[in-house]
């Protein structure tokens, strides 16, 4: 409910600077540090990227062997997991848990 | 196979190891199931982390159990929530009962595919047996598939699940039939009958077990109606134990199986008042009295204790002493609910884990005192932050339970109050033992700021007759004591220091209200015809076979509103098509082939989501994918739904109703399939087919939908809050959004003149049809049937006599002109007291 609020509250303030929702192709709303785009190939090796399943983010290479898993390694990811046509998830995290208040 | 002792498990799957607290989800991270670690895989394939027995492998592939033959159980489940993909993406490579190596592969999944559709891909490797153990790696490092990561201490097993040596047979699953699920008192019972039994036994709720044996691992199951349960044993008995005990489940453990009518605890709007604080009605009645405030203080606690042996004895004794206690308790009940709830609270005593938890806190050094103590609290404090509000409820009588031992442990004697007469009990919390061991000769009433109306303080003092109050803003606890106080329960109020004539008024104003209402009751079952002679059907709004049954009994021409959504909410898997059907065929039969029956097809949306139906969420779920657009991107659910509705054919004059259309090609799609499915369950006559006013653009295009439909039903809640573009449940603006504005009214108006212009009739099924002030307004604009709340019934059908079709045209007309929705509560509110006098005159 509050969390609710406080977004209705932000939303009517800066109408155009909050995104409805995390659209889903869109591109830099995962926010990866540089290391890790450039351990991925670059930012123009990334056909889509999108947060998934809470502790991933699925990008979508064009040319899977520009992906440098040691250097992912280096910049801190704790894993990576390199699927099937160009598909790999590049593992977080589990985020903080954020506040919530039961109004 | 060699043996390797001491046994180390092995990791099933490369990836990240999480740290158990901090994976997403409250029911793993607090180890209610067990204790364990879990991955956050980047390989595909699930392998055993040990050899045994595969003891459980769910249908949906998404979790499976493996047993060893000294009895350690291992529960793997890949992911969060991904018993929602319903086994999409998952592959068992083995079978139930099928015996496996260590390393050997178990399910193959589609990472991509699960990690897409379901909340998480984590997977947990949980130690159910309850085995302790130690990580043989940090605890959020990589690991390999088939890396050694656990080592077991195989000491004596702490639980007697897994003594038993043998075969686990299995019971078919029962559907729950409780409708609060196995919440203390049943789970008491049920607990109870399997202590009865040598073999061990094992309660299971989908992945979920629980030693049967013990009343609190069964409560935290957390089981609700409807829930399918499956009862395993393993010993000499367990045939007949799981005979007996799967009967028990049928038989409801002790409840009476009828849906009970419980009172969901009001959200109250934050107004404050000294002269009358509002909260949620436990017990209904009224009382005039004068206040108590009841406050308990905490008993020292002493941390530390020179003798194991005597803190034990000590514990054991107190318990024993409680046990006869409550025994006492229990023969003096005056109903068996009281004596139940007691009995429960033994069984709480018996339970094994916290005897365990106490003992062990003991054999550290602890004070008796001390480790019942921690042992009561930690468990109480488990079961609140389930985030399950019945489960937070019988923390209360954990703690109660707790505090009857601690007494004794400290010989602290149990406080008897000295009471005035007149009490009205002002507490916190009040326990139930506190509550059965009231006076009541001097108590009239309680109100309390904790609690909830299933509470079973409210159970205890609807079984003692008392009014109560629960819910009440803390305000309540400064009152001083001797002040004076009108306990209005049934409203929820308590006013403070009322003055004698408002004392007066009162009780003449309930009285009056409580005539009226008997007149009523009286004269329910006649029909509902106005002064001038025009009858007009008043149907009920349920959603169950139960409230159906109700309805009838209070004069209920029909249904006209059945919320399908009944069948598909709280649960973790879709009905079956079977389970479907037959609820619709009872509640058909319970109406008859002369009754309307008005089936509103699933109606859920991101505002109200299902377990088993992933949804994304939405910035603004009344605005998105709600009802028929739903149903519409998911058309097996309708076609299905479709196929259990047209079951019951014949049995009732069945209406089929579609929620939130908003265009004309949405009613078009959905008659199609309605079609579909009739012809191919070879169906001569389709039912009605009629939409849901309650999107502006249907209200609008009336004229244009009525062709194409057999009926409207008008939704008064939704309507008014798309026209006014007012959230229902916004804090500030909920009061306004009232669906006596006139912009709602014309509305109305326009879509009833549309439907009779091409011979359909208009209904309206929101909370408006509910209000008696608005029946001559909904007459007067020509609406043909109100589908009402059930206890309303009675209500407005004597509303419907007491007014003239003439005068509520003109009063319609009037106020189709007015400019806000107080003008027009103004002008109903003059009229409904002219109306009033005028009946009295002609009565007299």
């Amino acid at each position: 409910m509050f969390e609710k609020m406080q977004r209705a509250f932000w939303k009517a303030l800066t109408p155009d600077l909050l995104v409805d929702e995390p659209k889903v192709t869109a591109l830099l709303s995962t926010d990866l540090p540089s290391s890790v785009i450039a351990a991925l190939g670059g930012l123009d090796n990334l056909a889509s990227q999108q947060r998934i399943a809470i502790t991933r983010v699925r990008v979508q290479l064009r040319d899977v062997t520009r992906l440098d898993e040691q250097a992912l390694r280096a910049a801190g990811v704790p894993g990576v997991m390199v699927l099937a046509d160009g598909v790999v998830h590049v593992l977080m995290p589990v985020p903080k848990v954020g506040p919530t208040v039961c109004a | 196979m060699t043996i390797i002792q001491p046994l180390q498990l092995l990791a099933p799957l490369s990836g990240v190891l999480v740290p158990l607290d901090h994976v997403p989800d409250p029911v793993f991270a607090s180890r209610v199931i067990g204790d364990g670690l879990c991955i956050d895989p980047t390989s595909q394939t699930l392998c055993a982390p040990l050899a045994g027995v595969v003891s459980n492998l769910q249908h949906s592939g998404h979790a499976i159990s493996i047993t060893d033959d000294s009895g350690v159980q291992v529960l793997l489940h890949i992911g969060l929530d991904t018993v929602n993909l319903a086994g999409k993406g998952f592959s068992a490579l083995v079978e139930q009962g099928q015996r496996v190596e260590a390393g050997q592969p178990l399910i193959e999944f589609d990472a991509d595919y699960v990690a897409l559709h379901a909340r998480s891909l984590l997977t947990l490797m949980l130690l159910v047996s309850g085995e302790p153990f130690s990580l043989l790696t940090p605890d959020n490092g990589l690991v390999a598939c088939a890396q050694p990561v656990l080592h077991l201490s195989l000491g004596d097993p702490r639980s007697s699940v897994a003594q038993e040596e043998g075969e686990a047979l299995f019971s078919k699953p029962v559907r729950l039939p409780n409708p609060n699920g196995l919440h203390a008192r049943p789970a008491a019972i049920f607990a109870q009958a399997a202590k009865g039994f040598t073999a061990s036994i094992c309660l299971h709720k989908q992945q979920d077990s629980a030693n049967a044996k013990s009343l609190v691992a069964i409560m935290a199951l957390q089981t609700v109606h409807g829930d399918a349960l499956q009862v395993s044993a393993v010993g000499e008995d367990a045939e007949l134990a799981i005979r007996t005990l799967t009967q028990l489940l049928v038989d409801g453990c002790g409840e009476a199986v009828t849906a009970l009518a419980v009172v969901a605890p009001v959200v109250q709007a934050q107004e404050v008042s000294t002269k009358l604080l509002r909260g949620v009605c436990a017990s209904g009645g009224t009382a005039f009295g004068h206040v108590v405030q009841v406050a308990e203080r905490a008993p020292e606690v002493p941390e530390f204790a020179a003798d194991q042996f005597l803190e034990r004895e000590s514990l054991e004794r107190a318990l024993t002493r409680a046990t006869q206690a409550l025994q006492h308790l229990r023969d003096n009940a005056q109903g068996k609910a009281q004596g139940d709830i007691f009995k429960a609270h033994q069984e709480l005593l018996e339970d094994p884990s916290l005897l365990e938890q106490a003992q062990a806190l003991i054999a550290e050094g602890k004070s008796a005192a001390f480790a019942w103590n921690s042992a009561t609290d930690a468990t109480a404090t488990l079961f609140k932050s389930l985030g399950n509000t019945l489960l937070a409820e019988r923390a209360l009588d954990l703690m109660d339970v707790g505090q009857r031992v601690l007494k004794l442990i400290l010989g602290v004697p149990d406080g008897i109050w000295e009471l005035p007469d007149q009490a009205i009990l002002i507490a916190e919390q009040l326990t139930p033992s506190q509550t059965a061991a009231l006076d009541t000769d001097k108590v009239l009433g309680f109100a309390t700021v904790g609690g909830g109306a299933t509470s079973h303080v409210a159970i205890l003092a609807r079984a003692l007759g008392l009014p109560a109050v629960c819910g009440l803003p803390i305000q309540v606890l400064s009152l001083a004591s001797g002040t004076r106080v009108l306990l209005d329960a049934d409203k929820g109020e308590l006013h403070v220091d009322p003055a004698a004539p408002a004392i007066e008024q009162l009780y003449a104003k309930l009285q009056q209200q409580r005539q009226r209402h008997l007149h009523e009751l009286e004269q329910a079952s006649l029909a509902a015809c106005t002064r001038d002679g025009h009858h007009f059907e008043v149907t009920a709004n349920v959603a169950s076979l139960a409230e159906t049954e109700q309805a009838m009994n209070l004069g209920a021409e029909g249904v006209g509103l059945l919320r399908s959504e009944f069948l598909y909410q709280q649960r973790s898997l879709a009905p079956s098509l079977d389970e479907q059907a037959s609820i619709y065929s009872a509640i058909a039969r319970t109406l008859g082939p002369q009754r309307n029956l008005v089936v509103r097809t699933l109606d859920v949306g991101g505002d109200k989501p299902l377990a088993y139906v992933p949804m994304d969420s939405e910035a603004n779920p009344f605005l998105g994918i709600r009802g028929i657009r739903l149903c519409l991107e998911r058309p097996q659910l309708l076609r299905e739904q479709l196929q259990a509705i047209l079951s019951s054919a014949g049995l009732a004059r069945l209406h089929i109703m579609l929620p939130m259309v908003s265009q004309l090609s949405e009613l078009r799609l959905a008659r199609q399939m309605l079609e579909e499915e009739a012809l191919a369950l070879g169906l001569k006559e389709l039912p009605k087919l009629g939409i849901m006013i309650e999107v502006p653009s249907a209200a609008l295009m009336a004229d244009l939908f009525a062709p194409e439909v057999d009926f409207f039903s008008i939704g008064t809640n939704d309507l008014t809050q798309y026209t006014l573009a007012m959230d229902r449940d916004h804090p500030r603006l909920a009061s306004q959004a009232d669906s006596f504005h006139p912009s709602v009214l014309r509305l109305i108006a326009s879509t009833v003149k549309a439907a009779h212009a091409h011979g359909k009739w208009v209904g309206v099924c929101g909370a408006l049809a509910s209000e008696t002030l608005a029946v001559p307004l909904l007459l007067g604009l020509g609406v043909d049937e109100l589908s009402v709340s059930v206890p309303l019934i009675p209500a407005i059908k004597a509303a419907i006599r007491e007014v003239e079709l003439s005068d509520c045209q003109a009063v319609a007309h009037h106020v189709l002109g007015l400019e806000s929705a107080e003008q027009v509560r103004e002008v109903l509110s003059l009229q409904q007291q002219a109306m009033v006098e005028t009946s009295q005159v002609l009565e007299n």
